[in-house]
């Protein structure tokens, strides 16, 4: 085969082949401690948004136990109704609602978050830590592509279909070329991708390091997601869930419902 | 202890107590004492030493020794400078000295940041220690309506709504609980007692044997232990009332049981009793055991 009689000079294996490796574990781990640096500590949240925040989880919760419910009718229908009460009436709400001249409450306006200092604080930060992943691949990539175009750096010990060879040889326009070599753009892009499992060993779990983020989100779509602290609706969440309560309680059964023939069964006092 | 303690075996019992929760105040203090004496038992912790230190700081506060929590506190201050865990390790160090001084401490503290759990929760055990119950219940109240799922802050209020002998307020904060952890025997239990101290036997009786159901106490275990042999003692109790009564009211509208099934029940708890207090073992050391023969074949 024509691959078999390349032979590659042990120096591209010392000054491009390690160099680019290694540089791109550095960068890596600077890009983790410059996102320590930058990241802005968490906003502190009055009692009003907490409260806001997690009232719906008390509606969950009572909710999600209702097939089994561990708590008797009584009690489960009082929890209910001062539930649904309090979300009818908007008490969750951090700020009151406001209502329009027909007296309907009026959506808050989804471009204010344009506005919002707050909300746009968030979105900056998004951006901050976008520009510090992307910034440093790109500067590698143009060293690359400057000084080592073109060059073939290692081959692949086993073998790959035809298919492979624009992953493998970008930058390379051969047609007959074995797929196992491997051009220098794409050694970049395998670490790129690559490095997420030892970024994981080097800096632990929750490293800022690891790439899925500036794949997955762009600033815009970060900022979409509720965990961003986009402003939610919650008078409508919490009418939702007041209604949910209320088919929740048509599927409620009280655990202690028919515990005595459980238990006369389950110590052999009763024919089962 | 008399065997000598080692640097490692010191560290790992104090990370299972981190972990874990234990209130051991005396043996953390002396496990923690030595290895401050060591010469390298605080590069051994690495990055667990601020949590070891605020451990040790707290476990210091409980037993008095106030020397040594200021000297933790003040190296968790110099590296966390603006940290509100060690601003709550400078509250209890006022606390353990002067409740009214830390009650401004804490209030002070919370205009800062107005949502932070640990703060509050100091906040409110002053105001239980100064005896201030009415506001206690004000401030616990409005903290479960933020943090609603703090199994220790309903517990708490469950406690003092029972020590006021108020047992169906108390029942109301412990039907929380049991929403919070549905798996836990200790509650039931808790509630079943609570129950049967405001006269609800019916619902008291449920709770009991929900308590039983949830344990791992079974037939094949040749008697009952722990949480499920007080459990059988309530059901006991429960059923002797009920079966005498059978007219007793009950404030849940709780439906009464059938005949037939409480007074297989009460044999059943008689049986699981008797039982558990007729191995040899018991025969021998346990106080009080024919007075609970007595009371069992009644």
């Amino acid at each position: 085969m024509a691959g078999d009689s390349l032979y590659l000079d042990p120096q591209i294996r010392d000054w491009v082949l390690f160099p680019i490796t290694l540089v791109m574990i550095l960068v890596g781990v600077l890009r983790h401690n410059i996102v320590q640096l930058i990241a802005s500590s968490p906003k502190k949240l009055s009692r009003a948004a907490t409260r806001e925040q997690r009232a719906l989880l008390r509606a969950q919760i009572l909710r999600s136990t209702a097939k089994s419910s561990p708590i008797p009718p009584s009690y489960y229908d009082s929890h209910t109704d001062e539930l649904t009460a309090a979300f009818k009436a908007g008490n969750y709400l951090s700020k009151p609602v406001e209502l329009d001249q027909d007296g309907k409450p009026i959506a808050p306006n989804p471009t204010s978050m344009l506005t919002d200092p707050a909300a746009m604080e968030g979105m900056m930060g998004g951006m901050k830590n976008q520009a510090v992943m992307m910034i440093p691949q790109m500067i590698i990539m143009g060293w690359i592509n400057f000084f080592f175009q073109g060059f073939v750096l290692i081959k692949l010990p086993f073998p790959l279909t035809l298919g492979f060879k624009s992953m493998m040889q970008r930058g390379i326009e051969t047609p007959d070329m074995d797929v196992r070599w491997v051009s220098s753009l794409s050694w970049f892009f395998l670490n790129w991708f690559g490095l997420n499992g030892l970024y994981r060993v080097l800096l632990g779990n929750d490293n800022s390091a690891v790439n899925q983020q500036d794949l997955a989100s762009s600033p815009f779509a970060g900022a979409a997601a509720p965990a961003m602290g986009q402003p939610q609706d919650y008078n409508k969440l919490f009418t939702a869930e007041s209604e949910n309560l209320q088919l929740a309680q048509g599927v409620y059964h009280w655990v202690g419902e028919d515990i005595d023939t459980r238990i006369l069964r389950r110590y052999g006092k009763l024919a089962a | 202890m008399a065997q000598a303690i080692t640097l490692s075996s010191a560290l790992n019992d104090l990370s299972t107590a981190r972990t874990r929760g234990y209130r051991d105040s005396n043996e953390i203090v002396r496990k923690g004492l030595f290895v401050l004496e060591q010469k390298n038992g605080l590069q051994q912790l690495g990055d667990n030493v601020w949590d070891f230190l605020e451990q040790l700081a707290i476990a210091a506060l409980d037993i008095g020794q106030l020397d040594l929590a200021d000297d933790c506190i003040h190296r968790l201050d110099e590296q966390f400078p603006k940290s509100m865990r060690v601003e709550k390790l400078r509250g209890m160090r006022i606390e353990a000295q002067d409740l009214g001084l830390a009650l401004q401490f804490y209030e002070q503290a919370l205009e800062k940041d107005e949502a932070n759990v640990d703060l509050w929760k100091r906040l409110i055990s002053v105001l239980r220690q100064q005896n201030k119950i009415e506001r206690c219940i004000a401030e616990l109240d409005s903290f479960l309506d933020t943090f609603y799922s703090d199994i220790e802050g309903w517990l708490e209020l469950a406690d003092i709504y029972a020590s006021q002998n108020l047992y169906t307020r108390s029942q109301q904060a412990l039907s929380h609980v049991l929403l919070l952890a549905p798996q836990n025997p200790f509650h039931a239990l808790r509630f079943a007692e609570t129950a049967y101290s405001a006269n609800d036997v019916p619902l008291a009786l449920r709770y009991f044997l929900r308590t039983i159901e949830l344990t791992t106490d079974d037939e094949s275990g040749a008697s009952s232990v722990g949480v499920a042999r007080r459990a059988w003692f309530g059901v006991r109790l429960c059923t002797k009332h009920l079966l005498s009564n059978p007219g007793a009211v009950s404030e849940s509208n709780t439906p009464p049981m059938k005949k037939e099934n409480l007074e297989s029940l009460d044999i059943l708890a008689a049986e699981r009793l008797t039982a558990a207090y007729s191995s040899t073992q018991a025969k021998t050391s346990v106080p009080g055991r024919t007075e609970v023969l007595k009371w069992l074949s009644s």
